[in-house]
């Protein structure tokens, strides 16, 4: 017979098997993966990613993401610039979609990431009122949202290359890429049972 | 509203014995598996998530959408997706030429991120469900279904049919007026690819898959 606290017991992230945490490493009976508690280590990851992905995000936002070349004249828009030329042709809901997935969607990353992490680190997050499961929850739903720009640029530039009319993709295309392929790391980095601990730890 | 957390002792045989608890991947609350009906779903009581499953069809289910899954898949890839027709030159899109595209195009980051989030990942899910599935209908392979079901868990999140699907939409809305649009055959395809992608990516849980295992194959090899 083993006696074990119910809070001693943790999923484990690849197959969410039901495992008792034992201090450092702990390797998932089950599935034989991994289930890092290396307690002062731990945010660490999440946080450079999250920090590559913000510095990313800034070219994304200054260089151009579309260059129209009409009959010799170029036209570059950015991602803003985009989707204020959509909402002034009248497509409301496409310019809303825009701008939902490629300026919404990844700040309100940034900032859940950015909370998150200082919350389970510093004690002044450690407030029960917010669901932290629930934001992390929401991150890892409405993450992968934000590639739809990059591949509304890759669409259009696979259609349209004649040699009168072109359209290419700019640099904020490749910026606004890594931006939102480090966010996704950095919120599959981020250790959930660290939520429950900070909670856990406050009682 | 503050919940109070009673902190329990359990006793258990060994840990082994911890196959019968399963923790809500939404909220992380503890919860005891207890046997339910055939057809039957059990969910989370604190946030309503679904837990698992008790249905003897989803091995047969899910093999036969995964293996009508790549056969859509297979369609959509070699016919064209869109036809437009500007300035008198008639223009089509493939996935392959989406992504050869960005990468002739100098955009060798994108390219290749495009090419794993809508080509390879979602073949390779396709693959893998159809061995899983057939190897878990036969009962055999006890070591092989775990590598597959670890290596399921590691590129689930990074597969992105759907989204890809709702950008040539937006793509498409964009161009409205300046172009004349045929849809292709290939679009249908994707369309129908994308409804079994997400039935068998986001409504098939993978703790549901390692219950099932354990299932078909431990419990056999116990007998």
């Amino acid at each position: 017979m083993i006696d074990v606290e119910e809070n001693r017991l943790i999923p484990c992230p690849i197959c969410n098997a039901v495992n008792i945490d034992r201090g450092n490493k702990n390797i998932c009976r089950r599935c034989g993966s991994a289930i890092y508690q290396h307690k002062n280590f731990i945010t660490e990851k999440s946080w450079a990613y999250l920090i590559t992905a913000i510095i990313a995000y800034i070219p994304a936002n200054l260089y151009p993401m579309l260059i129209t070349n009409k009959f010799g004249t170029h036209q570059s828009s950015t991602i803003l610039g985009g989707v204020v030329h959509l909402w002034e042709n009248g497509s409301y809901p496409i310019a809303m979609v825009i701008f939902f997935a490629s300026i919404v969607v990844p700040l309100l990353k940034f900032f859940i990431l950015f909370y998150l992490l200082i919350s389970v680190k510093y004690p002044f997050g450690k407030d029960k009122k917010v669901d932290k499961h629930k934001l992390y929850y929401i991150t890892e739903v409405i993450g992968p949202w934000s590639m739809i720009d990059v591949f509304v640029v890759a669409i259009l530039t696979a259609l349209i290359h004649l040699s009168n009319i072109s359209i290419v993709a700019g640099t904020a295309a490749t910026a606004f890429a890594i931006s939102v392929f480090f966010t996704l790391l950095s919120a599959h980095a981020f250790d959930e049972t660290l939520i429950r601990e900070n909670i856990k730890d406050s009682k | 509203m503050n919940k109070l957390v009673i902190i329990i002792a359990m006793k258990i045989k060994n840990e082994d014995d911890l196959d019968n608890y399963i923790i809500c991947h939404k909220c992380f609350t503890l919860h005891k598996i207890i046997p339910i009906k055939d057809g039957y779903m059990a969910s989370c009581n604190e946030c309503g998530a679904m837990l698992y499953r008790y249905d003897t069809k989803l091995v047969d289910k899910s093999l036969a959408l995964s293996i009508s899954g790549l056969i859509f898949f297979i369609l959509a890839n070699f016919f064209p997706i869109v036809k437009i027709e500007i300035l008198g030159h008639d223009q089509f899109i493939t996935i392959s030429k989406t992504i050869f595209t960005l990468i002739d195009s100098g955009f060798y980051i994108v390219g290749i991120l495009c090419m794993f989030l809508i080509f390879i990942f979602p073949l390779m899910i396709l693959i893998i469900d159809i061995i899983l599935f057939t190897l878990l209908k036969l009962r055999r392979s006890k070591k092989f279904t775990k590598t597959l079901l670890v290596l399921l868990a590691h590129i689930l999140p990074w597969s992105m049919p759907d989204i890809f699907l709702i950008s040539i939409l937006v793509a498409l809305v964009k161009l409205i007026g300046y172009v004349q649009i045929d849809m292709g055959m290939a679009f249908y395809a994707l369309i129908i690819f994308v409804l079994i992608d997400i039935y068998i990516v986001k409504k098939v849980k993978i703790s549901e898959l390692w219950i099932l295992r354990e299932n078909m194959i431990l419990k056999r090899s116990k007998n």
